[in-house]
């Protein structure tokens, strides 16, 4: 018998060492139609997900913001408007193409000044103690090997008062919703991935990595259990969606 | 039932792109949207239930469901009544005497009803970027003719009927006489009351003085 930890990798059980580099697979496959494929997939509203996120999120001028698992730079582009030219924002991805593909298509927007580009594993965090009013992650922390470490990094480098803003994909309220979802997931987006990226076990991964997630009340209280103080969340879409937010005492 | 903030957020995503193609195409509107970038305004709509919170900028609006932090002025009233202060001529008349109560500082909101309020749109840039210069410019003439006579005509309909329900069919007074009415009206409602309060001190005198 293997004396080696094991974690999922979708409803595969893999060595914990090697899930990281499963999922950078993943990500490299799908980095130059990321975009694309997520306004596809999800007919836009990831759109309206990212920006109930940054209503929630409080940022202001000034503000320091890290963005991690940023991809594509949604979320960092509209928080650098906000914090403005005296503000900070961090977008960091573990994968160095989404991070090119993001950095590019921030920089081609014009976008410079108050942005960084950062190569960073969410579990270890290269960041100082105490150095952000803000923290994201959308729809990366179930690729995370270990939540637990990645949710008690994110506390470190969050300022007294800053917040946690974990978007992520969830379990639906309805009974209906849930059937009509698992059936989009299993049999739609693997014949769309292969369709649009030529890769539909990236799209399977997807799906299944979705049910293997905690769900909404379990990731609550594990953010509670890291030290996060009032933690709640938002069910979006249903519960298709979960936004939690967690504020560091 | 609570809104799925997807519907909420998507909406006023909707709402906030329309507002703002309608400033774009209102270049002299954005130094007025600049002197307010730091104000929050908080809009809280009773009937139906909505919360909306605009952050004015020199790019725009941005519209929110949710702010945490301090707001510079809060108004709370039904949808009708925020149509009224929207669309009103005189907005100081209309929140001191309309149905919105109104918290923090007035004065930036009267400046964002006035921005709002004098919105002149130039439609020629959008129509000569889509239809060519000739065809635009000339399309774009005739908009601005038509809005041009259809504001005249509207203003002019307006004065008329306002002078023959006023002074040829004295249907109902002009507007000075029956403001002066109803601040006669106020000022005998408070003469009332203090009368009121007279009588009812000298009754509790009369009773202890007999007992």
């Amino acid at each position: 018998m293997s004396d080696k930890e094991t974690t999922h990798f979708g409803y595969k059980e893999v060595d914990k060492d090697a899930k990281a580099g499963m999922v950078a697979d993943v990500f490299h496959s799908v980095a130059a139609r990321y975009d694309l494929m997520n306004d596809l997939m999800s007919g836009g509203i990831h759109r309206i997900w990212k920006r109930f996120t940054i209503e929630i999120s409080g940022v202001r001028k000034n503000n320091a913001v890290l963005d991690i698992a940023g991809g594509t730079g949604d979320l960092a582009a509209r928080f650098a408007e906000l914090v403005g030219p005296e503000g900070r924002v961090v977008l960091a991805d573990i994968n160095d193409s989404m991070l090119q593909v993001g950095r590019d298509k921030l920089l081609d927007q014009g976008r410079q000044g108050n942005i960084e580009f950062v190569q960073a594993d969410a579990q270890f965090l290269p960041f100082p103690d105490d150095s952000f009013d803000c923290v994201t992650i959308a729809f990366g922390l179930r690729n995370v090997t270990d939540i637990n470490l990645a949710l008690g990094s994110m506390l470190r480098v969050l300022k007294p008062g800053g917040r946690l803003l974990v978007l992520e994909f969830s379990k639906p309220q309805s009974a209906l919703l849930s059937k009509a979802y698992d059936t989009y997931s299993f049999r739609v987006l693997p014949v769309m991935g292969r369709l649009v990226t030529n890769d539909s076990e990236s799209y399977q991964y997807l799906a299944e990595s979705i049910r293997k997630h905690p769900d909404q009340a379990t990731l609550q209280s594990m953010m509670e259990d890291a030290g996060f103080c009032q933690c709640e969340y938002h069910n979006m879409t249903g519960g298709v969606v979960a936004l939690h937010r967690g504020v560091k005492a | 039932m609570a809104i799925d903030p997807t519907l909420h957020t998507a909406a006023l995503a909707a709402l906030e792109a329309g507002l703002n193609r309608a400033l774009d195409l209102s270049p002299q509107s954005k130094p007025g949207l600049a002197r307010l970038e730091d104000c929050v305004f908080a809009l809280h709509c009773t009937a139906p239930t909505l919360n909306i919170y605009l952050h004015p900028s020199a790019q725009g609006i941005r519209l929110a469901g949710t702010h945490h932090g301090t707001v510079t002025t809060s108004i709370k009233g039904e949808a009708s009544d925020f149509t009224e202060l929207a669309t009103s001529v005189d907005p100081t008349a209309t929140l001191i005497n309309g149905g919105l109560a109104l918290e923090g500082d007035s004065a930036p909101l009267i400046a964002l009803q006035q921005v709002l309020a004098t919105l002149d749109m130039d439609w020629e840039a959008p129509l000569v970027a889509t239809l060519g210069d000739v065809v635009g410019h000339q399309l774009a003439q005739t908009l601005r003719r038509a809005f041009s006579w259809g504001k005249q005509a509207s203003t002019g309909l307006t004065r008329q009927l306002e002078e023959f329900v006023h002074e040829e069919a004295r249907l109902s007074p002009p507007r000075l006489e029956a403001e002066d009415f109803y601040r006669d009206v106020q000022e005998l409602g408070l003469r009332v009351d203090r009368l009121q309060a007279r009588a009812e001190r000298l009754r509790q005198r009369l009773q202890n003085s007999r007992s």
